[in-house]
């Protein structure tokens, strides 16, 4: 396979090596499980304990608020569910919840509203972010949690999470933040942002698929969705996937000591990117020029059709993300731009470029030209647009 | 089917073949739209019956582009004939086989956009033809047919028997009006997209003409305009007189064929006065009722495949051919009418104005809403109480009168026919038919001199309403001696 260039690292990040080699030893030859009394399964849980502090650590939280899930999805599961589950008894029956989030935010709240709850969808401003404002009148003395993503996944626009959880701690409602995308890439201090839950996932911060956390502040509580052996304090049943939390832990310990050198690194890079891209004709950025993740750059390209577009640099050798996924019935324009005031057909020109820690200047330069390459062609093949 | 597009989309989508508009086209059609995220537009220069110069442009996903590309390969250079029997297989085939789940509508896209530039490319050759009427010059040589293809089980057998009996066959769909279903989406089943779809796979060429004009001119605006005078009009033979038949016959000659069918019920039956209009096989699905506009020269050149079968049997080889319009339901009495309303229909488009219910000696009796709600021999919703069933006898739209009676006071003896379109001699005439549903009586009929043909009956008929039409059948019963459309009517 030719060189290939990839820019998709708000989908998954690469394995890091040191994140590998941490992993090995619990793959190979692997044997004990965290819950048996002899020694092998002591190590097992000494090392979870360890990867459980350097995630606590990561975003100032204490070991003991920790709780390792399969990942991003289920972490954020499992703080909607819980969160609902444990006040369900006292009567209430509503949420607010942002028009932008994940799916797995989103479609646990649509779960939610089909079995009777009420649901307050969030409305965001062009940029994508939420309006305080509103959020403090959506809340009722019934609300029974809030949730607000820390940096969307897809237009990258980072929220004003410090005030939007002063306003939920005001009014004592939980607020549950999907940090996936922000953990590892923006400074998070639970510890100053009094969020009650945070969801945060290894495969975006340079770790293994299939491992992630919910972090719980103490206080909070949550009913548990999964059921079994009562591992995790019985939040979350089912032998531990021991290699992957190890990897997990590496991850976040090694994200925690590179920040500011992966956040200025990622940053000139994404503003090359967005530089290069908006000079371009009919190409603008979406999302919010400066409240946005380091890495992600978000592109409207008039015109070109985002699934062609995404193709024909694969093609080339460029690996990026599409805005917007094409469905059988047409296409499926993404809530988030919907949300964001953006039309359907311009939903459909979105994609999604996203740097990380091992990108060089040369590969995005090479990048822009290829992109410039292609959105010209794919013009001039279209019947639409005279650009 | 894949998940994943095959190196010979890519293929495509980085080095698209035929991209671009042509200067100057005489063919241009455009699928899709922007809301609905793919748009293909294809732009064609056709010269002495071949597919010169075809390019393409895509707004859309991989598999449209790709799907335009080799579909502008695989019809550059072909005669139009060859170009139009171009499948969505054959574009399928060209890119390495079936495209990741969802994307199937990439080749219908294309596809369609280039059968739009045929269709143009037809409406640029006929100019006013296919607005004022085209009556064909038969020129075309050879077992060569056009067949009517509606997307319906009877027209589909019609092509496959023909093409079976070895005619070189072409199939054609009319574009008739907006009413069809779906035809405005682009992303919902239609009509000629399915027809096209069932002429494709049996290996046919298909061509679509847009004959709305055609059809809003004489056959829409006749069916309003006829119950406005008080007239009782059957769109279906108004289709036949001045529609079907000629546009048929206009891409036979455009294609050099000579024949034309269409999947209707009748026979034409060969007399030393030329060809005559004959009953079919299947009494219970005959047609001859509405065919007897056809004219004769264009007559001389149809077929009727389906005059020689039962309709279980055209069912039947459907199911054995496994032709998927197999199990299509009957076609509708009025398809631009699709939910059958006829009145709401026509009050959309004139304006009633109310009038007053008589009875036959011009006393009073109520008051209606408009004479376009009224036709002769109907007996609801008169809105007049009565000891006896109350009829409608006659409708005087200037008066803006609707005139009631009793059941006799339908009764007609005599008819008065117009607007005659003979095959045999007036002599041979022996029974007449009033009424769609209806039986032939006998008759005899006498030509006047102001061209008017009056039949007089020998048993008494009821509710002959003006406008509808009269045809003639031999002593025989079989053969259509005339047919015409009833002046008048009396006792």
């Amino acid at each position: 396979m030719e060189q290939r260039v990839y820019l998709d690292h708000a989908a998954t990040t690469p394995l890091d090596e040191r994140v590998l080699a941490a992993m090995l030893p619990h793959l190979e030859g692997r044997r004990g499980n965290p819950s048996s009394l002899h020694a092998s399964g002591a190590a097992a849980r000494e090392a979870i304990e360890e990867a459980r502090e350097s995630v606590a650590a990561l975003i100032g939280a204490s070991a003991g608020e920790v709780f390792f899930t399969s990942g991003g999805t289920e972490a954020d599961n499992l703080a909607l569910l819980g969160l609902a589950g444990a006040v369900e008894d006292s009567g209430k029956r509503h949420i607010v919840v942002s028009q932008i989030e994940h799916a797995a935010v989103r479609e646990t709240a649509r779960h939610l509203e089909s079995s009777g709850w009420e649901v307050f969808w969030l409305a965001v401003d062009a940029d994508g972010l939420v309006d305080l404002d509103e959020l403090a009148v959506a809340l009722r003395p019934d609300t029974a949690f809030a949730a607000v993503m820390w940096a969307n996944n897809e237009v990258g626009t980072v929220q004003p999470m410090q005030e939007l959880a002063e306003t939920c701690a005001e009014r004592g409602v939980p607020l549950h933040a999907d940090a996936v995308q922000a953990a590892g890439r923006a400074p998070i201090d639970v510890e100053r942002i009094s969020v009650a839950t945070l969801a945060l996932s290894g495969h975006k911060l340079y770790g293994p698929q299939g491992a992630g956390a919910l972090y719980v502040r103490g206080g909070v509580s949550l009913d548990s969705v999964v059921f079994g052996g009562g591992q995790e304090k019985g939040l979350r049943s089912g032998t531990e996937n021991v290699a992957g939390i190890v990897g997990l832990g590496a991850a976040a310990r090694r994200a925690r000591e590179k920040l500011d050198e992966r956040v200025r690194r990622e940053t000139g890079l994404r503003d090359r990117i967005i530089a290069g891209a908006t000079a371009l004709p009919g190409v603008s950025l979406n999302g919010h020029p400066e409240r946005r993740l380091s890495n992600s750059v978000h592109l409207t390209v008039e015109g070109v059709e985002a699934e062609s577009l995404v193709l024909f640099l694969d093609a080339l050798g460029y690996e990026v993300g599409s805005g917007s996924a094409c469905a059988s019935a047409g296409h499926k324009a993404s809530p988030v731009l919907l949300a964001m005031g953006q039309g359907e057909h311009e939903a459909f020109s979105a994609v999604r470029i996203s740097v990380g820690k091992d990108n060089t200047v040369q590969e995005i330069d090479s990048f822009l030209e290829a992109f410039s390459t292609a959105t010209t062609q794919l013009r001039e093949l279209s019947p639409l647009t005279k650009i | 089917m894949p998940e994943t597009y095959s190196p010979e989309v890519i293929e495509h989508l980085v080095r698209p073949r035929n991209v671009g508009d042509l200067p100057e086209p005489n063919g241009l059609g455009e699928s899709g739209d922007a809301a609905c995220g793919d748009i293909a537009r294809f732009s064609i220069r056709i010269e002495d019956d071949a597919l010169r110069d075809a390019r393409y442009k895509v707004y859309g996903c991989a598999a449209c582009i790709a799907a335009g590309s080799a579909l502008s390969e695989l019809v550059n250079g072909k005669t139009l004939l060859e170009a139009a029997r171009v499948s969505k297989e054959d574009i399928k085939d060209a890119l390495g086989g079936p495209l990741p789940v969802g994307k199937e509508h990439a080749l219908t896209l294309v596809l369609d956009a280039l059968h739009k530039a045929f269709e143009d490319y037809w409406n640029r050759e006929a100019g006013a033809l296919l607005v004022e009427g085209y009556g064909g010059n038969g020129a075309g040589r050879g077992k060569t047919v056009v067949a009517a293809m509606s997307g319906g089980v009877d027209s589909a057998v019609t092509a496959l028997l023909l093409k079976e009996a070895g005619y070189e066959v072409a199939a054609v769909t009319f574009r008739l009006h907006d009413g069809e279903k779906g035809s405005r989406s682009c992303c919902s089943p239609d009509t000629v997209l399915f027809a096209r779809d069932t002429a494709h796979r049996m290996g046919l060429p298909h061509f679509t003409l847009n004959l709305k004009d055609l059809f809003q001119k004489r056959v829409m605006r006749d069916f309003v305009g006829s119950y406005e005078r008080g007239r009782t009009p059957n769109p279906c033979v108004a289709c036949n007189a001045h529609v079907k038949f000629h546009a048929a016959a206009f891409l036979a000659d455009g294609l050099g064929f000579r024949h034309v069918a269409t999947g209707h019920y009748a026979r034409v039956a060969e007399s030393p006065e030329g060809p005559a209009l004959a009953r079919p096989k299947d009494a219970t699905k005959d047609q001859t009722y509405v065919l007897w506009p056809i004219p004769k020269e264009l007559l001389a050149r149809t077929v009727f495949p389906l005059g020689d079968y039962e309709k279980t049997e055209v069912r039947r080889i459907a199911e054995d051919r496994g032709l998927a319009v197999a199990y299509t339901p009957e076609s509708q009495d009025i398809c631009f009418i699709p939910d059958g309303n006829y009145r709401k229909f026509v009050r959309k488009q004139v304006a009633a104005e109310p009038g007053e219910v008589v009875d036959g000696s011009g006393n009073v009796l109520g008051r209606h809403a408009g004479v376009v709600d009224f036709t002769v021999g109907q007996r609801r919703g008169i809105g007049v109480s009565a000891n006896t069933p109350l009829y409608v006898t006659e409708v005087r739209p200037r008066s803006k009168q609707v005139v009631v009676g009793r059941r006799k006071e339908l009764e007609v003896l005599e008819v008065g026919v117009r607007d005659i379109n003979w095959f045999l001699s007036p002599e041979e005439a022996r029974s007449v038919q009033v009424r769609y549903n209806g039986s032939p009586v006998e008759c005899e009929v006498e030509e006047l001199e102001d061209g008017e043909l009056v039949a007089r009956l020998a048993e008494p008929v009821m509710g002959v309403a003006p406008g509808q039409s009269a045809v003639f059948y031999s002593g025989d019963g079989e053969r259509v001696v005339a047919g015409g459309v009833v002046a008048r009517s009396g006792s």
